[in-house]
């Protein structure tokens, strides 16, 4: 089932944050989180970089296989001892980036810091995945052809053996 | 697969390749010179009701393809996901099909003919126990013979009763199959393999 995660109702949700951080640039965190990283975090898993089986849908219904691997790095990290624990999954293999999203998810489960880095950080990356998206579609849209084609006659009686292509 | 829940779990080794050898080394020292004891130092986080020494040698051991069984005093604490987020291991239900076993106490642990034997072609496939004891020390107990062994040493191991002995005969007995046996008491380590006979 495809899920939206981009409204803002769904990145209330921890899955909805994560989802939206794993997509977001690196720029957009090192600069709402400035100030954030100062300190060593203690790792429960360090940065490590690995394979990820993605699956796919054919159309976004069909059956569900193998598309392909892609490079993951992710890590697993405390800010400060008891406290909550922050999971960053990332594309490709910027350790530093896995770490600015685990440092954010863990922020964000504080119910006093979220409603500020919500509006910080989540708006921003909401933002500019909607512009890339847009973006995306603008050029798509630049190359779209409308063909004009005419429509068969049909109800010809007395050619045989087309009236089986006449049914569409 | 079930979702662990991160906010029990401590930090692994800090550094994991370092760490998970020095274990290695340590856990090779003591298995091929049954009775001798060694401290195992780890850095690792101990979850509640395990012992430095059992927690580091499993995040040592373990990987992806291991099977492990935990006895039932390990239920609820946070020994399971511990295991399962820093190694990725598979946790089973009977201790037939397990690679590794993690005992709480010897009262918890269950004979040895139920813990996986090998096969005489492949009897690398046996279950290794690692046990939690009381106390171990190089003291009036057993005495230990056979390969690593000079003469004769002696072992103490407060908890395991004359019919662990009896066992151990047999499982001495079915070589090369059988079970390998770590002992731990707190942040010391010793090992039992099957090639050792014990004697009271």
């Amino acid at each position: 089932m495809l899920q939206d995660f981009d409204t803002p109702e769904a990145t209330a949700s921890r899955q909805g944050w994560l989802a939206l951080l794993g997509r977001a640039p690196l720029d957009l965190l090192e600069g709402a989180l400035a100030g954030q990283t100062g300190t060593a975090p203690q790792w429960l898993r360090a940065p490590e970089t690995g394979l990820v089986m993605a699956q796919a849908r054919a159309g976004g219904t069909g059956e569900r296989f193998n598309f392909g691997e892609v490079t993951v790095t992710r890590c697993a990290l405390r800010l400060a001892p008891g406290g909550a624990v922050g999971v960053g999954y990332v594309m490709g293999r910027s350790h530093r980036h896995a770490q600015l999203v685990a440092v954010a998810d863990a922020l964000l489960q504080d119910p006093l810091k979220h409603p500020q880095l919500a509006q910080r950080l989540l708006a921003p990356i909401r933002q500019h995945l909607t512009e890339c998206r847009a973006a995306q579609q603008a050029r798509a849209q630049a190359t779209r052809v409308e063909f004009f084609t005419v429509a068969r006659e049909t109800g010809q009686a007395g050619e045989p053996g087309d009236s089986n292509e006449d049914s569409e | 697969m079930n979702t662990t829940d991160l906010q029990q779990i401590g930090n692994g080794f800090s550094n994991l390749t370092l760490g998970s050898q020095a274990v290695f080394r340590t856990a090779l020292a003591v298995l091929s010179q049954p009775g001798r004891i060694e401290a195992l130092a780890s850095d690792a986080h101990t979850p509640a009701q395990c012992d430095p020494a059992a927690t580091a040698l499993l995040l040592a051991l373990l990987d992806a393809d291991s099977r492990v069984w935990l006895s039932p005093a390990f239920t609820g604490t946070a020994a399971a996901s511990t295991l399962r987020f820093h190694t990725g291991c598979t946790l089973v239900d009977g201790p037939a099909e397990a690679d590794f076993a993690w005992v709480a106490s010897p009262a918890e642990l269950p004979p040895l003919h139920r813990f996986a034997q090998g096969t005489e072609n492949d009897p690398d496939r046996s279950t290794t126990c690692v046990v939690q004891v009381g106390d171990l020390a190089n003291a009036a107990g057993w005495t230990l013979t056979g390969p690593g062994i000079q003469s004769r040493v002696t072992l103490q191991v407060t908890g395991m009763d004359v019919g662990f002995v009896r066992q151990w005969a047999d499982n001495h007995a079915g070589f090369p199959c059988g079970v390998d046996v770590f002992f731990c008491a707190q942040d010391r380590i010793a090992g039992l393999p099957r090639t050792t006979r014990v004697e009271v």
